[in-house]
C-alpha cells in the first residue's frame, strides 16, 4: 500500500513540476511590452467598419483554420517579420495552425477594400483556383467590419528601408552574422569588381547583356525581361540585397538560384561588379538593334553524311 | 403517481444495472462518431469542391471543422474512453463500478454537452481557440463530467478486490487526475491573456488533450486488450512502469513545438523540442512490451478481428510517434510546418491509433456488457478494411499534399501559383473520408443489429459479466 502512495505522490509531483515549468514560468517570465506595431483594436477609429467587431467575425467564421498570422524568416512576400510585442492585444490569439491560404499578418492595404469584399463573396471570381469557401452569407455589416479588420492587419508594421533582403541575410539573425563573418571580399574595391566582371560575362551576360542593360541575346525570348541595371534605382541596393538576388534568383522569372552554381566568394565578387553598373543617367534600350548579338556559330560539316531526312531528295 | 412508476422512470434514465453506464457511453460515442466523422467528410469534400454548398453558414468548411474536431475528440473518443474505463476498471479490480447511477448521470450530462456543442459550433459560437472552441457553459459541463468520471473510477479502485494495480489502472488513474486539470488550465474561458501567452497555454492544452488523455488512456486500453485477446501474460511489468513514467514526464511540456517559429521564448521551445525527442523512450518501451507480448501469437490477427484492430492501432502508434519527434525538431519543422503533413499526422494519431484501439475495445467490451454475440463478422471485416484502406489513402494524400505545400512555402512562391496542383490530393482525401464514414456506418449498423434483434437462443458463447460481491 505504501508503494502506491509513493506512486500517487510521484504522479502529482511530476504533473505540478511540468505545470510549473511550461505554464507558470512563461506567464511570469514572458511579458512582452507592446511594441507599437500591433493594433489596439479598442482605439481604432470607426471610419468604415468596426475592426474590433470584425475581429470577432474573423474568429466566428474560423478564418484561422486556414490563414496564419505570423511571418517566419523564410516567408518571402509576406512583409516584415513579427516581434513578440506585436501580439499583446491579440486575445484570443489568431496565430493559426495551417496555411491552406496565404498568411494574413501584413494583409492590410495589400488589396483595395472593394476587392477584399468581392473576394469574400466570390473567392474564385477574384482568385481563380482558390479553394476558399464563399462567405456570401455574411450580413452587410459583418462583411464591412471583417474587411475593416483585414485592412488593419499589419498596417503599423511599416517598412523603414525601401529595399531590404530577407532577415537571414542581415546581421540581425544568426544566419546573417555567419554570412558576414565568412565574407572575405571587399565589395567596394576595383580589384573585386574586375574579378566579378569575368564571372558576370560567363553567367549573367547572356540575358542581362554585356553592360547590364538587359539586352543580352536571350532577352528577346524571355517573357519577363531582365532589368536595366544602369538605372539609378539600383544605387540603393545594399550588398546583402544583391547577394540575396544572386543567390535565390527572382521568383516568377527564369533567373536561376545561383547559390547552387556559384560559391559564396564568387557571388561576393559578382556583387562588387554589379555595384558599378547603376549610373546617374540610365542608358535606355529601346531598339532591337541594341540587342547584343551572338556571333554566328559554324557547325562542323559532316563529310560522310548519307542520310539527311530533313532535306529530302537531292 | 405511484412509487412504481417513479422507480421505473429512474431506472430507465439513471439505471443501476451493472454495465449499463459503460454500454450507454459506448453507444453515445458511436452515435456522435457518425456526426463527427460525417462532418469531417463533408469538410474534406469542400476542399475539392469549394462551391458544393454556398450560403449555408452551418455547413461552411470552418464551422464543420470546429464541429468535426470537437465531435470526434469530446464525443467519439472521450465518451468511448469513459465507456471502456467503466468496463475495464471494474474487471481489473474484480468488483462492480462504484455507482452505475452516477455513471449514467455523467452519460446524460455528456450527451447534453454534445447537443450544445452541435448547436453552437455549427453556428460559429466559438471561443476562437483551437481544440478549446466550446463556450463557457459547455466547458463547465465537460469539467463536471470529467470530475464525476474520475470520482467514480477512483472509488471503484478504492473498493478493489485485488491488491496489486495492473498497469492499465496506473494509466487510467494518472489520466483522470491530470486531464481535468489540463482541461481547466487550457480552456482560458474566464481569463484574457495577451496573444503569445494565450498561444503558449493554448498549445500546452492542444497537445496535452492528446498526450495526457488520448494517449495515456489509449495506451492503458492497449495494455488491457492485447494480453486479453492473445491470452498471453504481459511481457514485462517493469518495462510497463518505465513507459508510464516516461509518458508522464515527457509528454506534458511538448506543446510549444506547435509554435516553434513564432516569437515565444527560446527556452520554452528548447524544452518542447527536447522532451518531444525524449518521448521516443516511453513509446518504444511501450511498443516493445506489446510486440513481445504478441510473440508467437501474430497469426491470431488473421482470425481475431478485434485483435487486428488493436495491432493495427499499435503499428500506427509506432508510425505516429516516430513522425512526431522527427517533425518537432527545428529543421524539419522549418520545412513542413503549416502544411497538410501536420493534418495527416494528427489523423494518424487520433484516427489511426486511438480510434482503432477504441473500436477494438468496443468490439471486445460490447458482448461482455450485453451477453450478445456480434451480429455479423463480415460487417466487422468490412469495417476494418474500409477504415484501414480509407485511412491509408487519407494519410498518403495528406502527406503528399503537405510536401507540395512545404516546397511552395519554403521557396516563397505565392499560393495561387501552386494551389491547383493540390487538387488531386484534396479529391483523394474526400474519397478516403467517404470510405471511413461508410465503415463507421457499417459499425453502427452492426452494433444496432447486435443489440436490438431478438436473441438467438442456444449458441451464445460469451456471457454478460456478473460479479458476485
Amino acid at each position: 500500500m505504501y508503494g502506491y502512495r509513493l506512486g500517487a505522490i510521484g504522479i502529482v509531483t511530476t504533473f505540478f513540476i511540468i505545470i510549473f515549468s511550461t505554464v507558470l514560468m512563461p506567464m511570469v517570465l514572458f511579458n512582452p511590452k507592446a511594441s507599437g506595431r500591433g493594433n489596439d483594436y479598442k482605439v481604432i477609429p470607426l471610419a468604415v467598419g468596426d475592426a474590433a467587431r470584425g475581429r470577432q467575425i474573423y474568429v466566428r467564421e474560423g478564418c484561422f483554420y486556414c490563414h496564419t498570422q505570423f511571418t517566419r524568416i523564410q516567408d518571402r512576400g509576406y512583409g516584415p517579420l513579427v516581434k513578440e510585442g506585436d501580439y499583446v492585444y491579440e486575445t484570443p490569439h489568431q496565430l493559426g495552425t495551417a496555411r491552406t491560404g496565404p498568411d494574413l499578418t501584413n494583409e492590410g492595404g495589400r488589396f483595395p477594400s472593394q476587392w477584399q469584399k468581392a473576394h469574400l463573396i466570390s473567392p474564385r471570381a477574384m482568385k481563380p483556383g482558390s479553394i476558399m469557401p464563399s462567405f456570401s452569407y455574411l450580413s452587410e455589416r459583418d462583411m464591412n467590419d471583417l474587411v475593416q479588420y483585414i485592412q488593419t492587419l499589419g498596417n503599423k508594421r511599416t517598412v523603414t528601408a525601401f529595399v531590404t533582403p530577407p532577415d537571414e541575410y542581415l546581421p540581425t539573425t544568426p544566419q546573417g552574422r555567419g554570412l558576414a563573418a565568412r565574407k572575405n571580399v571587399d565589395t567596394a574595391s576595383d580589384a573585386a569588381a574586375n574579378a566579378g566582371r569575368g564571372i558576370y560575362t560567363q553567367n549573367c551576360a547572356s540575358c542581362h547583356g554585356l553592360e547590364g542593360l538587359g539586352n543580352g541575346p536571350n532577352a528577346i525570348t524571355l517573357e519577363k525581361k531582365p532589368p536595366n541595371l544602369s538605372r539609378d534605382y539600383y544605387k540603393q541596393y545594399p550588398d546583402e540585397h544583391w547577394f540575396y538576388r544572386i543567390s535565390e534568383g527572382v521568383t516568377g522569372t527564369r533567373m536561376p538560384r545561383f547559390q547552387s552554381i556559384l560559391s559564396e566568394e564568387q557571388r561576393w565578387y559578382l556583387v562588387a561588379y554589379l555595384k558599378t553598373l547603376p549610373k546617374d543617367h540610365e542608358v535606355t534600350i529601346n531598339n532591337l538593334d541594341q540587342l547584343n548579338v551572338v556571333e554566328p556559330t559554324h557547325l562542323p560539316v559532316l563529310t560522310k553524311q548519307v542520310y539527311e531526312p530533313h532535306h529530302g531528295k537531292e | 403517481m405511484n412509487s412504481l412508476a417513479q422507480t421505473s422512470l429512474l431506472e430507465r434514465f439513471l439505471s443501476a444495472r451493472e454495465g449499463s453506464a459503460s454500454r450507454n457511453f459506448f453507444l453515445s460515442a458511436l452515435w456522435w462518431s457518425l456526426w463527427g466523422m460525417g462532418a469531417g467528410m463533408l469538410a474534406g469534400t469542400e476542399f475539392s469542391m469549394p462551391d458544393l454548398i454556398r450560403g449555408v453558414p452551418q455547413l461552411s468548411m470552418p464551422h464543420l471543422r470546429m464541429w468535426h474536431v470537437n465531435a470526434v475528440a469530446i464525443g467519439w473518443l472521450s465518451m468511448g474512453y469513459v465507456g471502456s474505463m467503466f468496463h475495464m476498471v471494474p474487471t481489473l479490480c474484480k468488483t462492480k463500478l462504484y455507482s452505475e447511477r452516477l455513471g449514467n448521470f455523467t452519460m446524460w450530462a455528456w450527451n447534453i454537452l454534445m447537443i450544445g456543442a452541435f448547436c453552437t459550433l455549427l453556428n460559429g459560437n466559438t471561443e476562437g481557440r483551437e481544440y478549446a472552441e466550446l463556450g463557457a457553459v459547455l466547458d463547465v459541463i465537460v469539467v463536471i463530467g470529467l470530475v464525476s468520471v474520475a470520482f467514480n473510477i477512483y472509488m471503484t479502485i478504492v473498493q478493489r478486490k485485488v491488491k496489486k494495480l495492473y498497469v492499465s489502472l496506473w494509466y487510467f488513474l494518472g489520466s483522470l487526475f491530470w486531464f481535468p486539470l489540463v482541461y481547466v488550465i487550457g480552456q482560458r474561458t474566464f481569463v484574457a491573456l495577451p496573444g503569445l501567452n494565450d498561444a503558449i497555454i493554448g498549445w500546452f492544452y492542444g497537445h496535452n488533450i492528446l498526450g495526457m488523455w488520448f494517449t495515456t488512456v489509449g495506451v492503458g486500453m492497449m495494455y488491457f486488450l492485447i494480453p486479453r485477446f492473445t491470452k498471453a501474460p504481459l511481457y514485462s511489468h517493469g518495462l510497463s512502469m518505465l513507459g508510464f513514467w516516461g509518458i508522464a514526464l515527457f509528454y506534458a511540456p511538448t506543446g510549444t513545438h506547435h509554435i516553434l517559429q513564432s516569437p515565444v521564448p527560446e527556452w520554452l521551445k528548447a524544452i518542447a523540442v527536447i522532451s518531444s525527442i525524449f518521448l521516443l523512450v516511453p513509446v518504444l518501451t511501450v511498443l516493445t512490451n506489446f510486440f513481445m507480448t504478441m510473440r508467437g501469437k501474430w497469426g491470431q490477427v488473421a482470425t481475431d478481428l478485434p485483435l487486428r484492430f488493436a495491432v493495427t492501432s499499435c503499428m500506427f502508434y509506432l508510425v505516429t510517434c516516430t513522425q512526431g519527434p522527427f517533425q518537432a525538431t527545428r529543421w524539419i519543422n522549418w520545412y513542413i510546418h503549416f502544411t497538410q503533413w501536420v493534418v495527416g499526422h494528427a489523423h494518424l494519431a487520433l484516427l489511426g491509433t486511438f480510434s482503432f484501439i477504441l473500436t477494438s475495445s468496443l468490439y471486445y467490451c460490447m458482448p461482455r456488457l450485453t451477453g450478445r454475440e456480434w451480429h455479423s463478422q463480415g460487417l466487422i471485416r468490412a469495417h476494418y478494411w474500409l477504415k484501414f484502406l480509407g485511412f491509408m489513402l487519407m494519410m498518403t494524400s495528406l502527406t503528399t499534399a503537405g510536401l507540395v505545400q512545404a516546397a511552395g512555402w519554403a521557396l516563397g512562391y505565392p499560393v495561387d501559383q501552386w494551389s491547383l496542383s493540390l487538387h488531386p490530393y484534396w479529391f483523394l482525401r474526400a474519397i478516403s473520408g467517404f470510405m471511413i464514414v461508410t465503415g463507421q456506418c457499417l459499425f453502427a449498423y452492426n452494433t444496432f443489429k447486435t443489440l436490438y434483434t431478438p436473441r438467438a437462443t442456444a449458441d451464445a458463447t460469451v456471457k454478460a459479466r456478473e460479479v458476485k460481491v
